[in-house]
């Protein structure tokens, strides 16, 4: 079974992929462009998602050999996104990553760190779009009647493509501030 | 000012404990598992995570591989900083016993 979907939330992300588990799931494969494979499965399967910046060989191998010693099948996921995919067979009590505040509230951390940091990063690249050229052209406010409209609709699909810089920003400028109230209910 | 993991947490307390003997992670698991009675199970991430700010602080250090994982023990700062914790611990204790004796009394 593949199912496509785009997320900009990683615990509706989780949430969602467990949902397709409880239906008698698994997860296979996770591609870039958001398209989840499954197959069938007797057992029950559950995910968790992490979130790690960058590790480099040493550390992934170090963090990855962790996870697998406690039962949890790595799925690679899409390369830049940061996001760690793991599976495992349903365990009572087995089933989190994180077992106390702490290691609850630095995941948030990190969850704002990456909003912050690519959130800046859309802002500075809208910011260089949108300053020396318009969102339309010039000349499409001196036409007139169905021209302009013609012209007007023509040109939407390219405004909308152009403003997504700016809507990745407030969307990650959201998800940053919900990391950060989940965040302040973990800390000590 | 007081460093960023003191008082010690039950999870970062339970860890060096564990690491008076060298133990790679899964086995840290198990013993803190088996230490306190079922009551306290680490989970990967959270254990992960642990592992990684008390080697940062040199509270632990690797001190070898069995295949693929590393071997963890605890450091000379790190058995001064569990009885620096176990000070603080008597001395709440003590205060339990003072309030025990009044009640009796």
């Amino acid at each position: 079974m593949k199912r496509f979907k785009v997320f900009f939330d990683i615990e509706k992300e989780e949430r969602w992929l467990n949902e397709q588990l409880q239906q008698g799931y698994r997860c296979t494969a996770i591609s870039g462009l958001g398209i989840y494979t499954f197959e069938k499965t007797d057992q029950r399967y559950v995910m968790r998602l992490d979130y790690q910046g960058r590790l480099n060989k040493g550390e992934f191998d170090d963090y990855k050999a962790m996870y697998e010693d406690f039962g949890w099948e790595y799925l690679s996921g899409p390369a830049l996104s940061g996001i760690r995919y793991w599976q495992k067979e349903a365990a009572e009590g087995r089933d989190v990553i994180f077992s106390d505040r702490q290691s609850k509230g630095s995941y948030y951390k990190r969850l704002m760190n990456y909003s912050l940091w690519l959130g800046m990063l859309c802002l500075f690249y809208s910011l260089m779009l949108y300053q020396d050229s318009n969102l339309y052209h010039e000349g499409l406010w001196s036409m007139e009647g169905a021209l302009f409209w013609k012209a007007f609709l023509f040109e939407t699909p390219f405004v909308l493509l152009k403003l997504l810089p700016a809507l990745m920003a407030v969307l990650l400028g959201i998800s940053y501030y919900q990391a950060y109230r989940k965040y302040s209910l973990f800390k000590v | 000012m007081k460093h960023p993991l003191l008082p010690l947490s039950e999870t970062m307390h339970y860890i060096l404990l564990a690491l008076r003997e060298p133990l790679h992670g899964y086995a840290v698991m198990q013993k803190i598992e088996e230490m306190s009675e079922g009551s306290v199970v680490l989970a990967a991430g959270t254990l992960y995570g642990a592992i990684e700010n008390l080697n940062k602080h040199g509270w632990i250090e690797p001190v070898g591989k069995s295949g693929r994982r590393k071997i963890y023990g605890i450091t000379a700062e790190g058995l001064n900083v569990l009885k620096v914790e176990q000070e603080r611990l008597l001395h709440i204790l003590s205060l339990y016993k003072g309030s025990d004796s009044d009640e009796k009394v």
